[in-house]
């Protein structure tokens, strides 16, 4: 069987998305790290940095959340999430990878200024400085989105889904996407697909709990 | 036939890597960003974003290095680079991210301010605030590399490859590796079989 490790308010819900998108069997193990829960020995085994979301399956063990999900398409989503040709999984590999390495990084930055910082304490010179650095990403987004429906080509695969779970950081701290509407009408076609607003539904109240904490 | 688009001051030297432990034929074409080849209309119709390496093969065109090489992997090095069993596939894609996502950040923020950058303009303060994220991901990799010699085992693979190249380029502004014994001597071991 396999298992996810992570709260639905940490990164696992990108791979609670991908295992619904490939209607698999799962346990989901929420760790609460108000809690220390990813701290136990028993998870420190499991994942040595202590971090989440981690999968196991069988005798697979992965962290990353991104890869995680690289990992679940390719082994599972064959024809799916994962292209049956190589012009379609190299892209699928390219855009996890972009996400993780260009995106998240200034999405990730951005979102951190407004889930953790009240109003009056936010760094908006960074919060510019990110969204000015974010523009020539969203430009590339936009001509591959030219060409074709989705990152990958005509159909949604993992390309898509791991891009999505990044780009919702910006949604989420109000980005302006007036100047890329084809990553817009993207975003919401994707991030709005029957699998991730099951469990965005899950994350809903956990979520409202966290931002009453945090914002207060 | 496969093109590498990425002359030897570019990442594509990781690329060139891993195309040489699979003994895949390809054939370079040594578009120099540092003159702003990557910015010119013929390199911006491979890449839109401008940035070397690239890769074509067939009708796949590809770009950001670390993807390229898994890529190459998964196509190219079934049983090799790309090993047979699930555990050692999630550690190829794990490490691979690990890689981008966790040590390349601040291996290349370090780089970029401490000799990539004309001297006038180097920032020290933010080199450092680079190499001081280091430790705790370095330690995670000396913890895995405790007991086995790679990262998803006994074999050398995508993983170690991945992550090697980018570990090592920490030697260009003389890094202190002596806290990492462990990770020291696998980066050693990965970077020796290149010859």
């Amino acid at each position: 069987m396999i298992k996810i490790y992570g709260s639905l308010v940490s990164r696992a819900t990108r791979n609670l998305w991908a295992l619904e998108e490939l209607d698999l069997d799962y346990e989901h193990v929420s760790l609460d790290w108000a809690k220390q829960k990813n701290r136990s020995p028993e998870y420190l085994k499991i994942n040595p940095a202590g971090k989440v979301p981690t999968l196991t399956d069988g005798n697979a063990t992965l962290s990353e959340s991104l890869g995680i999900n690289l990992y679940l398409a390719q082994k599972y989503g064959q024809g799916g999430l994962w292209p049956d040709d190589d012009a379609g999984r190299a892209r699928c590999v390219q855009w996890s990878f972009w996400a993780g390495a260009e995106l998240e990084p200034l999405a990730y930055g951005r979102i951190r200024e407004f889930l953790f910082k009240k109003e009056a304490g936010r760094d908006q010179a960074l919060i510019t400085d990110m969204a000015e650095r974010t523009g020539p990403l969203l430009n590339l987004m936009t001509l591959s989105l030219a060409e074709h429906t989705y990152l990958a080509g005509e159909t949604f695969t993992l390309a898509d889904l791991n891009v999505a779970c990044v780009v919702e950081y910006l949604e989420r701290s109000n980005f302006d996407f007036s100047n890329w509407p084809k990553v817009e009408s993207w975003y919401t076609n994707t991030y709005g697909r029957a699998a991730n607003q099951k469990i965005q539904d899950q994350r809903a109240p956990i979520a409202a709990e966290m931002m009453k904490r945090l914002q207060g | 036939m496969i093109t590498l688009y990425g002359n030897d001051r570019s990442r594509a030297t990781r690329n060139v890597w891993m195309l040489k432990e699979l003994g895949v034929e390809y054939e370079r074409n040594m578009v120099d960003h540092t003159k702003g080849e990557a910015k010119a209309a013929d390199f911006l119709a491979i890449n839109p974003g401008g940035k070397v390496p690239a890769l074509t093969d067939g009708d796949v065109v590809m770009f950001e290095s670390l993807a390229i090489n898994l890529y190459l992997a998964m196509t190219y090095g079934k049983g090799s680079m790309w090993p047979d069993d699930a555990a050692g596939q999630a550690a190829c894609v794990q490490w691979t991210m690990f890689s981008a996502t966790e040590v390349e950040p601040h291996t290349v923020g370090a780089l970029i301010e401490l000799i990539f950058k004309p001297e006038a303009v180097r920032d020290k303060a933010a080199a450092q605030a680079c190499l001081d994220k280091l430790p705790p991901v370095l330690n995670v990799l000396e913890t895995t590399l405790n007991d086995r010699n790679y990262l998803g085992g006994e074999s050398f693979t995508a993983a170690d490859l991945n992550v090697a190249c980018v570990v090592n380029s920490l030697n260009m502004i003389g890094f202190d590796f002596t806290p990492y014994p462990k990770m020291t001597a696998w980066v050693q071991r990965c970077v020796a079989r290149q010859g």
